[in-house]
């Protein structure tokens, strides 16, 4: 599903990702960990597009396709989803409004017919009242005077509405109560299938609890130090970054 | 001028007057720094700007209408007080009021409630307008304006007494030949309100110069407006509120998108004048900057003399957040369409200070209507 190869990129001129390599195969969830300012955050936002992130070595190849060379609706209407650490507030424009408008110009992209809100409604519903997601929250403005627990279900809302083959979930504990945790976690459980992948980045094992993955890495420096299975998640907790950094030095 | 009412006569001789004394604005005046009108017309232009038509439809029969026009010595004494007492300051509404030969005056009893008055305003040249809501009368007045060519000045003198309630609403549609001056100047009893948005598109020049004056406890002036503007138009709206007495509220919501090399002004001042406690003013003006030749100017400002008030006022010129553009794109809007509405949740902020459900649709459509070529005209 995703080759990453010798990645390399940069947040203006500092080098923040030095040499990244991984792999996911589909059906797979894999946990990415780290330290602050390992380099988590610009990962993502590498793999989504976001301007300003620039790659200068290495290669993303996304079901046999570059992805460094598609614009981020591209990426998004391909079926990469990123659940974003801080969901971005634009007022003035409903959440359902918003979720019609990206639902459909995915599928145009897709060349796949437009769906009437009615359709939208009814989809918007079902994903909502699994998600806890009132439907006042749906006619609110996208992410306004949302608390931090609305946001993330409404990014989980979101990733269930778009069904995309690739979600990267960025931080999505923070700023979680456990009992938010878990319905999230529920969420995102749910969508595990045979042909999606996910990648799941935390700074905390906690996540993983929930979201059990099948492969963790650890980035540290921009690089990925070490790797295991779900249980390497816990001897980080145990040992903490530094001694797990030292002992890949 | 009207043969037949010397008192009238002297008044616009009057005007007159004050007009040639005042000059046509121009840019040294600070009024005027970001308009002017001296640039475009000489004094002799206006002189001979003649008048323009006002048509008024949809008026109750018992609202009453007169065209002023043909006024005549059986003008009624509520007219005549209202003529008699109109004071035009400003050179331009001056202007309007010594060269204007025509225009219409409306006045809504008492307690008669009017929606929706349509007065309709083409043609070049100078009119008089003026509006009177006895107590506790209520009109929701919209006015059109057409894509004029040349000098439009309107001069517009509002009553509104105790307890009454005018709703304003303008449309000005994008006349890149034309030079649109509005005067507006409402005076508010006790408990009275005025609530007006400004649509306007752009002109080679366009002033719209509003003038409220607060003067009965309780009263409230809601003032809001939206400009979508491309080419080479430029739109002035310049506000003046004067909270006179206490326990008075206002609120000013602008917003301006310009591309192009279109020129955006706000200028507001919010006067609150001693001994006036308990005062209620926010001013809010945004713009967005869709061409790096377009500019954007906001001036909002306050003079405070009394002690006990809650004033705020914001204003802040900018581009659309590449974060939100940046969010939308990842949901699989592409970027034209991710710009697209932002910048219409942008605009419709304002457009939703209206109450009337069909002239906000009218609004939003005149909106609609501009904004491609605003967005389009990003070079």
């Amino acid at each position: 599903m995703l080759e990453i190869h010798d990645l390399h990129a940069t947040v203006g001129d500092k080098e923040i990702l030095k040499g990244l390599n991984l792999t996911i195969n589909a059906g797979e969830v894999h946990a990415i960990m780290g330290p602050n300012g390992s380099g988590k955050s610009t990962l993502s936002y590498v793999l989504a597009g976001r301007a300003g992130y620039e790659v200068t070595q290495g290669s993303i190849i996304y079901r046999g396709e570059d992805l460094t060379q598609l614009a981020p609706e591209e990426r998004s209407a391909k079926g990469v989803f990123l659940a974003m650490q801080y969901p971005v507030e634009i007022p003035g424009v409903t959440t359902l409004t918003f979720l019609k408008a990206a639902l459909n110009a995915q599928r145009r992209a897709r060349g796949e017919s437009e769906m009437d809100a009615m359709s939208v409604l009814k989809r918007v519903r079902e994903k909502a009242k699994a998600l806890n997601v009132p439907e006042e929250m749906l006619r609110r403005a996208l992410n306004v005077g949302f608390s931090g627990g609305e946001k993330k279900r409404l990014e989980t809302l979101q990733m269930s509405l778009f069904e995309p083959s690739f979600a990267i979930l960025d931080e999505t504990d923070s700023g979680l109560d456990i009992d938010a945790l878990k319905l999230v976690a529920e969420g995102v459980n749910a969508m595990r299938s045979p042909e999606r992948a996910m990648l799941v980045i935390t700074h905390y094992q906690r996540l993983l609890d929930y979201i059990v993955p099948d492969r963790v890495h650890v980035l540290a420096g921009g690089r990925i130090i070490a790797e295991g299975g779900k249980d390497l998640a816990h001897e980080l907790e145990a040992k903490g970054y530094a001694q797990i950094v030292k002992d890949a030095a | 001028m009207n043969a037949a009412l010397p008192w009238l006569n002297t008044r616009r001789a009057e005007a007159i007057e004050t007009f040639r004394v005042k000059g046509v604005p121009h840019r040294r005046i600070e009024e005027w720094k970001y308009s002017d009108i001296h640039s475009a017309l000489t004094a002799e232009d206006v002189a001979s700007a003649g008048s323009a038509t006002l048509k008024i439809s949809g008026a109750p029969s018992n609202v009453e209408i007169i065209d002023l026009a043909k006024l005549d010595e059986a003008a009624p004494q509520w007219l005549r007080d209202h003529l008699a007492a109109a004071d035009p300051q400003g050179a331009m509404n001056a202007a309007a009021f010594g060269y204007a030969t025509g225009g219409v005056a409306l006045r809504v009893p008492r307690n008669v409630t009017a929606s929706t008055v349509h007065l309709a305003v083409s043609g070049r040249g100078h009119a008089r307008v003026l509006i009177v809501l006895e107590e506790g009368a209520s009109l929701t007045l919209f006015e059109s304006h057409d894509a004029a060519t040349g000098l439009r000045n309107i001069g517009t003198d509002i009553s509104v007494a105790a307890n009454a309630q005018l709703s304003h609403i303008v449309i000005a549609p994008t006349a890149a030949t034309a030079i649109r001056i509005d005067s507006i100047r409402a005076k508010l009893a006790r408990d009275a309100r005025y609530h007006a948005h400004f649509a306007d598109f752009g002109a080679q020049l366009s002033r719209t110069d509003v003038h409220v004056t607060l003067e009965g406890q309780g009263s409230e002036a809601r003032l809001s407006g939206v400009s979508a503007l491309a080419g080479n138009v430029h739109s002035d709206i310049t506000t003046e509120v004067v909270h006179a007495i206490g326990n008075t509220h206002s609120t000013q919501l602008f917003k301006k998108a310009a591309g192009g090399r279109s020129r955006a002004v706000y200028q507001g001042r919010v006067t609150v004048c001693e001994g006036a406690d308990g005062v209620d003013s926010q001013q809010t003006a945004k713009g967005i900057l869709l061409s790096p030749r377009a500019e954007i100017d906001l001036k909002p400002e306050l003079i405070i003399f009394a002690d006990d008030v809650k004033c705020a006022h914001g204003a802040a010129v900018g581009d659309l957040e590449a974060e939100q553009i940046f969010y939308l794109r990842a949901r699989g809007l592409p970027e034209d369409e991710a710009r697209n509405l932002l910048i219409r949740a942008f605009l419709e902020d304002a457009v939703l200070e209206i109450a009337d459900e069909s002239l906000r649709t009218q609004v939003w459509n005149a909106v609609e209507t501009a904004l491609p070529a605003t967005l389009e005209d990003a070079s």
